[in-house]
């Protein structure tokens, strides 16, 4: 294990890394390709590394960045902003993709079958009774154990007490229910010559930025949520699953209350347009910015205000490239003339 | 003069037979539902991109176990780093996939095993990919068993397929999927051995358009869909426990038949003809795949399937041919027109079925849908049977309209009869159209299931528990009925011993039943129906 990580890791995590995930793959191979990934090398091929995580290492990556990313937004806002919502669902989101894609990858050995019916008595963990299950009904879909392992792993030591607590449970629900809401399902026929009198489905995984995208929505209209009397755990009999349980009050008592995918701040966001070293905001000075985009790149809104500069740059790019299966990209070098918005 | 059992059966004794049949039918329904798992079951499994650094195309690249494959990832796969050729990437299947540490095996319970491909294709401004582009596979299949060295893979089959690929965008961001059709890979018909390994390579060859339009395929699925263990073990407990009793009830009925001092009719030779149907798909003949392997068993179940339901839709129109009660058909020649329907509609897709899974035995890679012509074909023969299909429904609708205003026009007949008679007559008539009613809501039946289980299909249940497993309730429900419909048809239709009760009171009192019952002397035990209506046209 990546001893950075080691060391940022909570017991209890490490714990549940070595308990729960027995990895094919030890080898440290893959921290070469993880490191690749992340500089993002220019041209086709290049994707950003949140694109498909697949390793153990790439689930303490991100396990790494989550916990940077709290350390950083603990900075500017201690008590959860918007950005700290986005951080905790976007991060749970990925360690349930990344889990279920193992396992169907087969790099993780110990996902569970997590087949139940009446007629077989429940005999859980390895040995026969899983042969016998899987032999009487196969096995559950991987996002099962997915969906399971990150309530385990992200969600440890959140116990929904304070209200802290339950904003980040609340989130790290909703990254969940959002990659399972991605889930599309096929099916196919293959009855009587192929009749459809017998079809079987299944659930195809959504891409993580699909997913990314439906959160960045959420972010854009999360709600904002307060301390209050619904907020207290509603204590029922189902035992673990209880703190899961609750519904959090809106701030503003006339908008609906936050539904399981959307997301929930505390405070508002601090800022982001003046450097603040204290609270590690750098400010948007300099900045590149979209002058005909109406969104948060466009200069009206990166810019707060202040106006921007318009130059025009010679550039020189790959341009008109060809891809060819698997490995080959023939492009061309092109110079053209840009024009580029900073702020001031 | 005796008629068949179901004229001659009292109400009570009647309402206790249907009651009876009615638990066992709940009894199947309930069978399926409750003990049975779902009938089939569907896995995905992630290639392994392995890296062939030779061009090794003999060798097998496995994921699991000594001497495994070096694996690459295509994400971060760069074109400065790897000089590496299309053919240089393997995408290995091993399954199925381990679970809680242990590998599993696929039991010979399961079987059956269908593979389908989805490919995650990464969208690159650069190379846009057209909606439909021809995708080139070589697929190599093979097995290994339980106790075989390790890495010993032995080759099932092999084939160089070409498949089309449609795929569509809607965000055309780079780096986003494209949404694109599933590829039917293969079908096995049987699942003999333990282990199976898929290695495909998606060649690229610039002389021969091979691939060359394919865009940056990040990742390889392959859904494995496989009859469970626990629906094969619950569909084998009814085929063998209704096997016994409908040839028991058919030896029965074949005795009955012939204690009779005279030819059978043509509705017998129906009814006897259908028994044997059921009996041949009753017969656990799957069994015999737990120590052989038996890969033609797909086909054998369409053909059995087929033949059952040719003798079913034959023996209806024949039935409602015989109670026109206006000519006597007794041969077989006379509904060749109606007959010849059934018969196209079930030759032509035998023969759609041939060409499909009988040419899989010797390729399972083979699907009749992938080329053109193949698509025509298949659809010729299908739409054939369609049409062939409506016509045959054409002609049993007619048929049994006209045997309803018949019933009706004889019934205006009744009143002049007396009340003995009349009453007697009357509960004939119930019979039959209890029967006619008993097809028509058995017929109901599947269909409603059928659609209710499609709607129910189309959402996923998440963390949901229902005790009862729907599909395969619908399933064992269905078969159960069918079995016990033809069950009742041998018990109700079987010819009768019971003398007439009252035939020799009755026919003394008025000189009406003295014309009657001198009519049916000839044929002595033919069905009464068919002499209340020669003794109607008398009137």
């Amino acid at each position: 294990m990546d001893p950075f990580v080691h060391s940022s890791l909570r017991s209890k995590h490490r714990g549940r890394i070595s308990s729960r995930l027995t990895w094919l793959d030890n080898s440290t191979g893959n921290d070469a390709l993880i490191e690749q990934g992340r500089r993002c090398p220019k041209g086709p091929q290049c994707h950003s590394r949140m694109s498909v995580p697949i390793q153990k290492q790439e689930v303490e990556l991100l396990y790494k960045e989550l916990l940077q990313g709290q350390e950083s937004f603990r900075q500017n806002c201690d008590r959860g902003c918007r950005e700290t919502a986005f951080i905790y669902a976007i991060t749970s989101a990925a360690v349930t993709h990344a889990v279920a894609r193992s396992c169907s990858e087969g790099s993780i050995e110990s996902c569970t079958c997590d087949y139940s019916h009446q007629a077989v008595a429940p005999s859980p963990g390895p040995g026969p009774g899983l042969v016998r299950d899987w032999e009487w009904g196969g096995c559950s879909d991987n996002i099962d154990f997915g969906f399971k392992f990150s309530r385990e792993f992200v969600d440890t030591g959140e116990r929904g007490r304070s209200l802290r607590e339950k904003m980040n449970l609340h989130n790290n629900e909703a990254g969940r229910a959002h990659v399972v809401a991605g889930m599309r399902q096929e099916c196919k026929c293959h009855g009587m010559s192929g009749s459809c009198t017998v079809k079987t489905c299944w659930m195809r995984l959504p891409n993580l930025r699909a997913v990314g995208d439906s959160l960045k929505d959420r972010f854009d209209g999360a709600s904002r949520v307060m301390v209050g009397n619904a907020g207290s755990t509603r204590v029922n009999a189902a035992g673990k699953k209880n703190r899961y349980n609750f519904q959090l009050k809106p701030y503003n008592p006339e908008h609906k209350p936050p539904g399981p995918k959307d997301l929930v701040y505390l405070e508002s966001s601090p800022g982001f347009c003046e450097r603040n070293p204290r609270l590690g905001i750098q400010g948007t000075h300099g900045r590149q910015c979209n002058d005909t985009s109406i969104g948060v790149d466009g200069c009206d809104l990166m810019c707060c205000g202040r106006g921007y500069r318009t130059q025009e740059v010679l550039v020189t790019e790959r341009c008109h490239c060809t891809f060819h299966w698997c490995c080959e990209v023939i492009c061309k070098t092109c110079r053209s003339k840009k024009t580029v918005h900073t702020c001031l | 003069m005796p008629g068949v059992i179901v004229e001659n059966l009292s109400g009570k004794k009647l309402a206790t037979l249907v009651a009876v049949l009615l638990v066992c039918q709940f009894c199947c329904f309930l069978f399926g539902g409750l003990i049975a798992p779902k009938p089939s079951i569907a896995d995905t499994v992630l290639a392994t991109k392995c890296h062939d650094s030779g061009n090794n195309s003999d060798a097998w690249f496995y994921v699991r176990g000594k001497g495994k494959c070096k694996s690459i990832d295509l994400h971060t796969l760069n074109t400065e780093d790897h000089m590496m050729l299309a053919n240089q990437i393997v995408f290995a299947f091993q399954i199925p996939s381990p679970r809680d540490n242990t590998i599993l095996d696929y039991s010979r319970w399961q079987q059956n095993l269908i593979g389908i491909l989805t490919l995650d294709i990464a969208y690159h401004a650069d190379s846009e990919m057209d909606p439909r582009t021809i995708i080139n596979l070589n697929a190599r299949l093979g097995y290994n068993n339980k106790g075989d060295p390790e890495g010993d893979w032995k080759l099932y089959a092999s084939s160089f397929e070409e498949r089309t690929l449609d795929c569509s965008i809607e965000t055309k961001r780079d780096g986003y999927h494209y949404t694109c059709s599933f590829i039917p890979m293969f079908e096995l018909g049987s699942l003999h051995h333990d282990f199976y390994l898929l290695n495909i390579r998606l060649p690229v060859d610039s002389e021969k358009h091979i691939n060359e339009r394919l865009g940056h395929i990040e990742d390889m699925w392959l859904v494995v869909i496989n009859q469970t263990g626990g629906f094969t073990k619950v569909w084998m407990t009814m085929k063998t426990m209704f096997f016994p009793f409908i040839v028991g009830i058919m030896i029965w009925f074949y005795k009955r038949v012939h204690m009779l001092n005279r030819e059978p009719v043509l509705l017998e030779y129906m009814l006897m003809f259908l028994g044997c149907a059921l009996i041949f798909l009753n017969a656990p003949l799957e069994l015999l795949t737990l120590w052989y392997d038996m890969p033609f068993m797909l086909l054998l179940a369409d053909i059995r399937q087929g033949i059952f339901y040719a003798a079913l839709l034959s023996f209806w129109l024949v039935f409602a041919g015989e109670h026109m009660m206006e000519n006597n058909k007794s041969q077989l020649k006379s509904y060749w027109k109606h007959l010849s329907g059934v018969a196209i509609g079930c030759i032509s897709l035998f023969i759609f079925d041939v060409c499909e899974r009988g040419i899989q035995l010797r390729n399972p890679f083979y699907s009749i849908w992938v080329t053109d012509i193949g698509t025509n074909l298949a659809l010729t023969f299908i739409i054939l049977a369609g049409i062939s299909a409506g016509v045959y429904f054409m002609f049993l609708s007619f048929m049994i309209w006209c045997v309803f205003t018949n019933i009706s026009m004889k019934r205006q007949a009744l009143p002049s009869m007396s009340s003995m008679r009349r009453l007697h007559y009357e509960g004939i008539i119930y019979r039959f159209k209890f029967l006619m009613l008993a097809t028509l809501l058995c017929a109901a039946m599947t269909v409603i299931g059928f659609i209710l289980g499609r709607v129910s299909d189309g959402r996923y249940k998440w963390e949901e528990d229902f005790f009862l497993e729907y599909t395969s309730a619908f399933f064992t429900g269905i078969y159960g009925m069918w079995n016990i419909y033809i069950f009742a048809l041998l018990v109700f239709y079987a010819p009768s011993h019971k003398q007439w009760p009252s035939e020799p009171d009755v026919s003394c009192i008025n000189n009406d039943e003295i014309v009657f019952s001198r009519l049916p002397t000839e044929p002595s035990e033919i069905s009464s129906l068919t002499s209340f209506s020669r003794k109607t046209a008398l009137d």
